[in-house]
């Protein structure tokens, strides 16, 4: 399954994440049972499944956030429950369904963030400003965040985790809720960053968005890995990565067949 | 509750628009049902309505009865129409601070429906006439005017009057909520709500020494020059009238009637004028939203004075979210008001102690509890920032830091102007020794709990400070904490007893530098402490505080 190590072309020796035998359990209900994977560096990795397939708790054990039940997670070579201060400076989050210091304008959370990560105050301010222009906000950056909009919120999140210039980033659902124009911008932003040879791991479940912006993808289901590898090699021969989705976690030729047929019949 | 009551019956159904159901009758019925509906299946929500029912009616009972015994007293008149002020008042107010009662009456529901508005306004007055708050209104009104009318006429006059208060009380606060529901639907408008809670506080101290003070100064004559003003303001004009009758001044009688009714339709009028203008433009919120933002001074003025770092970057934080934060706004200027209000009025009245000062710093320390609570799921950026036992020691002195830059000066200040209104300068430094003492306790147990017992703020609701499941936690915390802290001081308490009793009266001001020191040292080791549970418990930490 975790088959990553002969994937086409010279990439770097060292996975940019390894992940062996992660378990957690929440009561009764087991949310990742045993996973074991490699992500491979300096690619742009998207990790899909369905709702309840446990992305989140994942990428929430992967950086830190959760403690998992069993299991080793290393992020470019570093442990992440044995070496945290490794790991966290050379990692970027934007985690879901978490909030920020929202009581702060947009740029005050940028030199907020920037600071406590231990940069100097003048970077800090000239990082912030580089990333706010970037990514559209400038004109909100005195804002408080509590009155963004979806797509604000993620591109000030965004920032927030591109502030340290982090070796790997984790994005969960980055892309949901975001308007059009946000979604293309971030996507700017995102394969800027990957062509410099960094590494980003992100988590949805809009297939197209991950057909045409990964080159590598995991399929995750019920709390496990259901193929893992190079786009191509996961659709295999099916005509797309919806396809292939559907097929891998067991949710093909279920149409709404007959069962309304009044509607858009005679009124 | 006639909750079966048929709908309205005859003629064919839906043939002819005039025979459907009256809109009135059917807000009623939507209402009631609402009303049922709230109530079924949790019996927490059952208990909390039936006793708060049950308090309603015993109050109502208890006023109408105090009222009836009025009757005949020579200020009768006086009290009832300054309380029938104070009930418009309330009934003013009250929408904007518990706006989320009533669902049959919150307009932008009904946008969908064909309603013309003047009916849609009738039906809307009459459903608000059902629930606690109006009864309860109703029997003030009967029994004020139970205590002031005299002769028939002015029974007659009374029968008028009930009602119009009601209307107008009623009317009142719709039409208020209605202008103002576009600041409730917004964010600013949610914040201020929250102050409500912090208003209570504070109005019930004020309350509470405002009472002293009218028993003590002769009691309702107080009130005459008050009741000269609002005896001409709608609502009280209702009961005014009757009083009026009463005293034989019809001619006065006729212009509060007038006055009532034209405020009745005044109040209509702008409430369905209000109600159109909601219903054909657009949620105005996320355009005002937009507008100009005034620039926020980032990094420059007092802010540099702050150490650099980590420190300072907490400490600033935290100090922007005392003023940002409605939550924890109104906790410290509850903190702030009540710990000046206790130790002040208290030595205004003579019953004061300089050592009430102590009261201030403690309420103040209370803040140090569940710091990574007060910062809800939001707490995931310190963790992702925290990789040493260092780094959590740094955090927790930023905070702490941010506390004492507030707490310090003005426990010094509290400490000596209670020393002054007192008279008693020579107990300041025993006292403010003591102070800082418990100040330092407070910060020690406080950080300590915040490591230990993590938990929840939900978000809304300006009396729900722990999210459902974590009570037992909470005051486990709190209550444990401010005990230890209690224990914690004992050496310094002990001390100032002993000096006292054994007449070194001239050693007294040694607890001023003991107890700063002995604060000090009480707040680095608690730092420490909860530092280290703070760096290994990251995760769980985040878990414990993202449950709002």
């Amino acid at each position: 399954m975790a088959g990553a190590g002969g994937t086409g072309g010279a990439v770097q020796a060292a996975p940019a994440v390894r992940i062996e035998g992660l378990w957690k359990r929440f009561g009764e209900q087991i949310a990742v049972s045993g996973i074991d994977l490699e992500l491979p560096a300096g690619r742009f990795v998207g990790l899909v499944g369905p709702n309840g397939a446990g992305k989140t708790t994942t990428l929430s054990m992967v950086t830190g956030l959760l403690r998992p039940d069993q299991g080793r997670v290393e992020v470019a070579g570093h442990d992440v429950w044995r070496d945290p201060a490794a790991v966290k400076s050379r990692i970027g989050v934007l985690p879901e369904g978490m909030r920020f210091f929202e009581r702060l304008s947009g740029r005050e959370l940028l030199g907020y963030m920037g600071r406590l990560r231990g940069l100097p105050g003048d970077e800090v301010d000239k990082r912030a400003t580089q990333l706010l222009d970037v990514l559209d906000l400038a004109g909100s950056q005195h804002k408080l965040v509590v009155d963004y909009s979806t797509g604000m919120r993620k591109k000030i999140g965004l920032a927030a985790a591109l502030l340290h210039n982090p070796e790997v980033l984790f994005l969960d659902e980055p892309f949901e809720g975001v308007d059009p124009v946000s979604a293309q911008i971030i996507r700017g932003v995102l394969e800027r960053y990957t062509a410099s040879g960094a590494t980003v791991v992100f988590s949805s479940h809009v297939m197209e968005l991950v057909e045409s912006l990964c080159d590598w993808v995991a399929v995750m289901a019920g709390g496990r890995i259901r193929a893992a590898g190079p786009l191509a090699d996961v659709r295999g021969a099916a005509p797309s990565l919806q396809n292939a989705f559907l097929e891998l976690v067991g949710a093909h030729g279920r149409d709404a067949g007959e069962a309304l047929d009044w509607l858009g019949g005679a009124r | 509750m006639t909750t079966a009551t048929p709908a309205a019956p005859a003629a064919p159904v839906a043939a002819d628009p005039a025979a459907a159901p009256s809109l009135t009758s059917t807000f009623v019925r939507l209402k009631l049902a609402l009303l049922r509906n709230g109530l079924r299946g949790s019996t927490k929500r059952k208990a909390a309505f039936v006793s708060s029912a049950v308090f309603a009616l015993l109050a109502a009972a208890v006023v109408v009865l105090v009222l009836a015994l009025l009757r005949g007293h020579a200020h009768a008149g006086t009290a009832v129409v300054v309380l029938a002020a104070i009930l418009g008042l309330s009934w003013a107010f009250m929408p904007l601070f518990f706006a989320a009662g009533d669902e049959t009456l919150d307009p932008s529901r009904l946008v969908m429906l064909p309603l013309r508005p003047r009916p849609m306004v009738r039906a809307l007055l009459v459903s608000s006439l059902v629930g606690i708050g109006p009864f309860f209104t109703l029997c003030l009104a009967v029994g004020s005017v139970v205590a002031v009318a005299d002769d028939g006429a002015a029974v007659a006059a009374g029968v008028l009057a009930v009602p119009l208060l009601l209307l107008v009380c009623v009317a009142l606060a719709r039409a208020v909520a209605t202008a103002n529901v576009r600041l409730l639907n917004s964010r600013k408008g949610r914040d201020l709500a929250l102050l409500s809670g912090l208003l209570i506080a504070v109005g019930a101290q004020l309350a509470n020494f405002a009472s002293q003070r009218l028993t003590q100064a002769g009691g309702l004559t107080a009130l005459e020059p008050v009741e000269a003003v609002v005896r001409w303001l709608p609502p009280a004009t209702a009961i005014g009238m009757v009083d009026s009758v009463s005293a034989g001044a019809y001619g006065r009688a006729a212009v509060q009637l007038a006055l009532t009714l034209a405020a009745l339709v005044l109040l209509l009028w702008g409430w369905e004028r209000g109600l159109t203008n909601l219903m054909v433009t657009p949620d105005g919120s996320t355009l005002a939203a937009a507008g100009p933002e005034k620039e926020r001074a980032t990094g420059g003025g007092l802010w540099a004075l702050l150490p650099g770092g980590r420190t300072g970057t907490v400490m600033q934080r935290t100090l922007r979210y005392v003023v940002r934060d409605p939550k924890t706004k109104s906790a410290w200027v509850t903190a702030l008001a009540v710990g000046l209000i206790v130790p002040v009025f208290n030595a205004l009245q003579g019953t004061g102690s300089v050592y009430l000062a102590c009261f201030g710093a403690g309420m103040l320390g209370v803040q140090m509890y569940n710091q990574f609570g007060q910062d809800t799921s939001a707490f995931w950026m310190v963790a992702q920032t925290m990789s040493s036992s260092r780094d959590a020691f740094v955090e927790l002195r930023g905070r702490a830091y941010a506390l004492g830059l507030v707490t310090v000066p003005y426990t010094v200040l509290v400490t000596a102007v209670t020393a002054g209104l007192v008279g008693d300068w020579s107990a300041l430094p025993e006292a403010l020794g003591l102070a800082l003492g418990l100040l330092g306790a407070m910060l020690c147990t406080g950080a300590l709990a915040s490591a230990y017992y993590p938990y929840s703020i939900p978000s809304e609701g300006a009396f729900k400070n722990v999210a459902p499941g974590q009570a037992g936690l909470a005051w486990a915390g709190i209550f444990g904490g401010m005990l230890s802290a209690a224990v914690l001081c004992l050496p310094l308490i002990a001390l100032t007893i002993t000096l006292h009793v054994t007449d070194l009266h001239a050693l007294l001001w040694l607890l001023l530098p003991v107890g700063v020191l002995y604060g000090l040292l009480a707040t680095w080791v608690g730092l420490r402490l909860g530092a280290r549970k703070v760096a290994t418990s990251l995760p769980e930490i985040l878990q414990a505080v993202s449950k709002g």
